[in-house]
């Protein structure tokens, strides 16, 4: 019996016919209805699904096929099956609610427990558990907009997995060769980058992955597109991405808010410059590019360089190696002229000399001294001599003379003798040294001019710059005169940009047949070419590219 | 033209070397003179790039699995005096 009172609403029972407000008579009512019922006895009892059956009839009868309830989310679950199970409640009461998984795809934010909101359905009973349920058909947060809710956790979500974080964003190529723009055909903004790359980098060469940027599937296709440009990136040689579209509310961007986009940027293999809406829109797609510019233009504007500043950067550093080149060949002249001033190339003999002197002066103090004590020893030895001559008295003659011969020998280590020796060979010594000093400066002048010509020579090109050519025979030197071919030799022609290979006419006015060779003026057709010298042109530079 | 060309990133790196190598002083001064040579080359080559005439953008389309190919050049856009 109570069970029945549970399920079984009089009020709701009594058929459409009456129309009463909630409230009013439906006491009286009600007591008719149980009375009859209970007078009636067994015989009318009524299944639980009729019972359940009479009561989905009452309530579609009594309410409105669709209606909306204001309530907190509570005991929010998302099972596998993807339908969405929770309640509303306020303060007093609470009614179970189910989304169903279609209707739930629809959301652009996710429930959760504690959230206001707007729920859109129908009410009924749902029969299994005998228990009345609201089916919802569309939710609306209350207080912010469905799209503000969802882009804040959407946000949050993947700033927790960590897509925006900074040290995952790769460098833009400075220099790009190739770029893939993904963005409308038709849009403003794919105007807008063209417009802009054209003026700041045409060498660029540029792709379009044209995509719908707003409505139903657009976020698939811009996602399919990264998907695609990352796959080829390698077999396009791309460099960059360009992610772009023109202003909108926030619905037309909301393509560049979805997850789809965010992930594809991310897992995208070359940088992605994303430039969404206008200055104010940040959109998810901005937030996980590598570099996020406010508008297309701007995109394009951080994807490639200014072609004005890439020609002044060349022409500051053709500047600087220049006037470094310069200033060292400067510096190597004036050493070599220091060097040639100094004391020892000038007089290169004066150390040898000031040296001779000091051993003249000493050889003659020297001299001095043993010619005194070679007086004093002569003196002793003639002292001696008449001594033995006196005491031997008639010693026989041989013997006399071998001492002599001994006395003789004595004088013959004379070091006066010595002396002159070492001075001969001291002077062959200076002279071998002055030889090698004037051979060292002799190569270090020579290749100062090398250098110098070398440098000159460089200067030439501005020459043909300004429309003048230089043509040089097969084996590659310069021609003057017209009797320096023949017929069928090989002409190469230098000119500012690039070389022309060209073949000697058979009608060369100035010759009369073309076995004659030339006369005799100037033979320079020589079978080898000739080890080339400066005077043959500025050889030294591969002028002609490798194969000069 | 037959060898490979560098990209305009790597010739002006390339440039920048030998600009830095000339004025460390630390090199001689024929090589220093031979770099130079291959410098004024590169700069060369890299003004030319930047001279390079304008590309066509060409339309990237996904005919099967996860290739692309261009299909041909974007038309001009009518409005570009305006």
């Amino acid at each position: 019996m109570s069970a029945r009172r549970i399920f079984f609403d009089p009020d709701k029972a009594r058929g459409p016919q009456e129309e009463p407000e909630v409230g009013g008579q439906k006491k009286e009512v009600g007591t008719d209805i149980t009375a009859e019922v209970t007078r009636d006895k067994a015989p009318e009892a009524l299944s639980v699904s009729a019972l359940l059956g009479r009561v989905k009839a009452a309530l579609s009868a009594q309410l409105p096929r669709q209606l909306t309830v204001v309530g907190e989310i509570s005991n929010f679950r998302r099972p596998s099956s993807g339908h969405l199970y929770f309640s509303l409640k306020d303060g007093e009461a609470q009614v179970p609610a189910v989304m169903f998984r279609s209707a739930a795809a629809r959301l652009r934010f996710t429930p959760t427990d504690g959230l206001e909101v707007f729920a859109t359905g129908r009410v009924d009973v749902y029969e299994a558990q005998g228990k009345l349920q609201l089916y919802v058909e569309s939710l609306t947060p209350k207080g912010a907009g469905a799209l503000e809710l969802a882009y804040r956790q959407l946000v949050e979500k993947l700033q927790g997995e960590g897509l925006f974080d900074p040290a995952h964003k790769r460098p833009v190529p400075r220099f790009p060769q190739t770029l893939c723009v993904i963005t409308s055909p038709t849009g403003a903004a794919l105007r807008d980058i063209r417009r802009t790359l054209s003026r700041r980098w045409p060498t660029a060469r540029v792709y379009l992955i044209p995509v719908a940027v707003q409505g139903e599937g657009a976020a698939g296709q811009i996602a399919r597109a990264l998907n695609l440009a990352s796959a080829n990136a390698e077999a396009l040689g791309l460099d960059t991405v360009i992610l772009a579209r023109g202003g909108g509310s926030i619905e037309d961007l909301w393509s560049f808010n979805e997850e789809i986009v965010a992930r594809a940027i991310y897992d995208c293999a070359v940088p992605v410059v994303c430039g969404v809406g206008h200055e104010i829109d940040t959109t998810i797609a901005d937030l996980a590019a590598d570099l996020r510019a406010p508008t297309p233009t701007g995109a394009a504007e951080l994807a490639v360089p200014d072609k004005a500043e890439a020609a002044r950067l060349l022409a500051q550093l053709e500047a600087r190696s220049a006037r470094t080149l310069r200033g060292q060949l400067q510096q190597a002249r004036s050493a070599l002229a220091s060097a040639q001033r100094s004391e020892v190339f000038r007089n290169p003999l004066h150390r040898v000399r000031v040296l001779h002197q000091r051993l003249d002066e000493l050889a003659a103090r020297l001299r001095g001294r043993l010619i005194q004590r070679h007086g004093q020893a002569s003196a002793r030895i003639e002292r001696l001599e008449g001594r033995l001559r006196w005491q031997l008295g008639g010693l026989s003659k041989r013997k006399g003379d071998a001492l002599a011969e001994r006395v003789a020998r004595l004088s013959n280590v004379n070091p006066i003798h010595r002396i002159r020796l070492a001075r001969a060979d001291l002077d062959a010594q200076g002279r071998q040294m002055l030889t090698l000093l004037r051979a060292q400066l002799a190569s270090g002048a020579g290749s100062v001019k090398r250098l110098d010509r070398t440098l000159e020579a460089l200067s030439y090109r501005s020459i043909l710059r300004r429309g003048f050519s230089v043509t040089r025979d097969g084996a590659g030197r310069v021609l003057r005169r017209a009797d320096q071919l023949a017929p069928g030799d090989v002409l190469r022609t230098e000119l500012a940009e690039g070389e022309v290979r060209s073949t000697v006419d058979s009608s060369t006015p100035r010759r009369p047949t073309d076995e004659t060779p030339p006369p005799p003026p100037a033979p320079r057709k020589a079978p080898k070419p000739k080890k080339s010298r400066p005077e043959d042109g500025p050889t030294l530079f591969p002028l002609n590219g490798p194969d000069a | 033209m037959t060898k490979k060309q560098p990209t305009f990133e790597q010739a002006l790196e390339k440039i920048e070397e030998i600009v830095a190598g000339i004025e460390s002083g630390q090199i001689g001064l024929e090589e220093s003179v031979a770099r130079y040579g291959e410098g004024r080359e590169l700069i060369e080559y890299c003004r030319k790039v930047l001279d390079e005439a304008e590309k066509k953008i060409q339309v990237l389309t996904n005919p099967d699995g996860d290739r692309l190919e261009p299909a041909g050049e974007l038309e001009e856009p009518e409005d570009e005096q305006a």
